[in-house]
């Protein structure tokens, strides 16, 4: 399973939009066009992921009170990731998910399955109805599906405005269903995966479920848009996720490490990792945008997230629009964010440990800081097309030499940086 | 399993949410026809909205939060 | 200096479509007496304020000039906001600029755009906030009333 999946507020399906528009009571032949936002995005992760990703966004006023939206995403992605095994001074072999093939980590290199290679499609639709003056309805369809993963979702959304618009409230639920078939079926949580160190062929083989996986989220939204005065205003959204299934990623596992003086630090065996079976996240968002004399724009944001896996993150989010002449801008933009460990993370276990019953070396759930330094060009036009070009650098670390560590694993990093570089290219037209 | 302690929060941020839109109800805003560059595409709460999107499919998969963030509101409040 | 060469273009060009701006201070109602008027209040990056113009045009057309008028003030802060909407979407009605927007407060406007059906004695009888097509022939029949 790729966790890559994209939470969004979604979209009806493709079938339906002939059948939308006529029981919206639209005629053919409407002068309106199609908003069309186009956009590829290439990411590359150093010695890691790498993935090209092509989308388009489509926006049609139906008529005057409805406006449909359709979004499609295409993602293929090739590379390694990290496994949540630790490296050590000797040769690691490990058998890949497919039960089909191995992979080897040389010494003193961080374990990287090199499996990993992903296409992902996404659809997703929009129906935004103006039901009188002041208020608006949403409701959307999502579906994406990848390999080994197939996520469907609904959502519906209310938002009321007041104070001559200058206040406004939404509402919204988010349902979302997903069906994880990992390759080569689920193993057992906790099991011992295939493994050899040291060099030498992997024998034996992991216990795997055949059967499909499941999950549901439930996501609940409430927001209040506020207009300051003429050049600013500010937004405050609450949010509730409740997730409930299949929560481990099927790929990942945690090393259990020798203490003996003569190995000591050395992994002997790895497990498959093991998340608890729910996950319940609540998070304030706060975004401020202010408008500034000479017409550049500032952005703001924050937010803060807790769950009940014992994860807490700040995201503080900042963007400053140069506008210049003729519709150009240069747009410089700074992400922070930081997070603390999951409860049951753990860089590693050792063998005399006993084995909890959560427990995982994910380094996404690890406690780390990453920064985002990035930058915008691009046109707008107010009658005609926009255009722009992103680049962003992204940098994570954590800590690579906790005190935990033991023996050779002192020798080790256990918290390799991640580093990734994306460069990004949009085009908006009018059709 | 800590739902108790996180249910706290939830409460206290809806009543961070109720005092903010009281706050708001009186003292802030303008006329309608001062929105000319509330209305500015580039000042709305989605602007660069495929931007966001990308973004937060690259840190969901990297990082352990997601979503949160906005929906529309602003803008030229026509019609 | 783009108003300049847009109405000169406009007058060897498109003579039909030069647009008639002036400033608000030159607004008197009472030169309208004996007219019935709908006044219409809009901005530029007003966009149900774009769909309206062609109707407030076939509007001017429909009806004989001397027992009918269509009268706009724009709010526009900005003159180049209006001269570039006015330049993709013309209009053969009269428009004066308001870019303080002093006549709005007067109106006390609830919305954007905002119009008033003004009889032939000078009274607002009608006011409808916000544009939609549909509610256009509901508007016109208002007006064959007052004719």
């Amino acid at each position: 399973m790729k966790p890559s999946k994209k939470k969004s507020f979604g979209k009806i399906s493709g079938l339906l939009s002939a059948a939308t528009c006529s029981l919206l009571g639209t005629t053919s032949g409407h002068a309106d066009e199609w908003d069309i936002d186009s956009a590829i995005l290439i990411y590359s992760e150093k010695d890691r992921v790498s993935a090209v990703e092509p989308v388009v966004s489509m926006k049609k006023d139906l008529n005057e009170t409805d406006t449909l939206s359709m979004k499609i995403t295409l993602d293929t992605l090739t590379g390694s990731s990290a496994t949540g095994a630790v490296p050590s001074s000797q040769v690691q072999t490990f058998t890949r998910p497919s039960g089909k093939g191995e992979y080897t980590a040389k010494a003193n290199e961080l374990p990287l399955d090199d499996t990993f290679k992903d296409g992902r499609g996404q659809f997703s639709m929009n129906w935004d109805k103006a039901v009188d003056r002041n208020n608006r309805r949403n409701l959307g369809f999502s579906f994406s599906k990848e390999y080994d993963f197939l996520s469907l979702s609904g959502n519906g959304s209310w938002t009321h405005e007041m104070n001559q618009k200058n206040t406004s409230i939404t509402g919204g639920i988010n349902l979302e269903l997903d069906t994880i078939d990992p390759v080569g079926g689920a193993p057992e949580p906790l099991s011992t995966v295939p493994y050899t160190i040291g060099g030498g062929s992997v024998s034996g083989s992991t216990i795997r479920d055949g059967d499909s996986k499941d999950r549901q989220v439930i996501d609940l939204l409430l927001g209040v848009t506020q207009i300051i005065d003429r050049t600013s205003l500010f937004q405050v959204n609450l949010s509730y996720s409740m997730a409930d299934g299949y929560m481990n990623d099927p790929y990942k596992m945690v090393s259990i490490v020798d203490t003996d003086a003569a190995n000591l630090g050395e992994p002997e065996l790895n497990i498959y990792e093991s998340r608890p079976d729910s996950r319940a996240k609540t998070s304030l968002y706060g975004k401020y945008k202010k408008s500034l004399a000479n017409d550049d724009i500032i952005t703001a944001s924050l937010r803060i997230m807790t769950d009940d896996w014992g994860v807490d993150s700040q995201t503080l989010d900042l963007t400053y629009r140069w506008q210049m002449d003729r519709g150009y801008y240069l747009q410089p933009h700074l992400r922070y964010y930081t997070q603390s460990a999951a409860d049951f993370y753990r860089y590693f276990l050792l063998d005399t440990d006993a084995v909890p019953e959560d427990v995982s070396a994910d380094y996404r759930l690890g406690e780390m800081d990453a920064t985002t330094f990035g930058l915008k060009f691009g046109k707008t036009d107010r009658y005609g097309n926009d255009w722009s070009v992103r680049f962003e650098q992204y940098l994570q670390t954590g800590d690579g030499s906790p005190s935990e560590a033991i023996g050779q694993l002192r020798n080790q990093d256990l918290y390799p940086d991640v580093e990734a570089t994306i460069v990004q290219v949009n085009y908006s037209f009018k059709w | 399993m800590k739902t108790r302690p996180l249910l706290g929060h939830f409460y206290r941020g809806l009543a961070l949410l109720a005092v903010i839109s009281s706050l708001g109800c009186s003292s802030m805003g303008v006329q309608p026809w001062e929105r000319d560059i509330l209305a500015n595409p580039e000042m709305e709460m989605t602007a660069d909205a495929l931007d966001l999107a990308f973004d937060e499919h690259i840190y969901f998969s990297k990082e352990a939060s997601s979503g949160g963030q906005g929906f529309a509101g602003g803008g030229c409040g026509c019609n | 200096m783009r108003l300049f060469s847009a109405l000169i273009l406009s007058l060897i060009i498109f003579p039909a479509f030069a647009t008639d701006v002036r400033d608000i201070s030159e607004f008197n109602l009472k030169q309208y007496q004996g007219k019935v008027v709908y006044l219409d209040f809009w901005a530029s990056w007003c966009k149900p304020c774009q769909k309206s113009f062609p109707w407030m045009n076939q509007l001017q057309d429909k009806y004989p000039n001397d027992k009918f008028s269509v009268v706009t003030i724009n709010l526009d802060t900005k003159t180049g906001d209006m001269n570039e909407f006015l330049e993709h979407i013309p209009a053969n009605f009269a428009v004066y600029h308001d870019p303080k927007g002093s006549f709005a407060e007067k109106f006390k406007l609830p919305g954007m755009p905002t119009s008033y059906l003004i009889d032939t004695n000078g009274t607002a009888v009608k006011r409808h906030v916000g544009f939609s097509k549909s509610k256009a022939p509901k508007i016109e029949l208002e007006i064959e009333a007052l004719l």
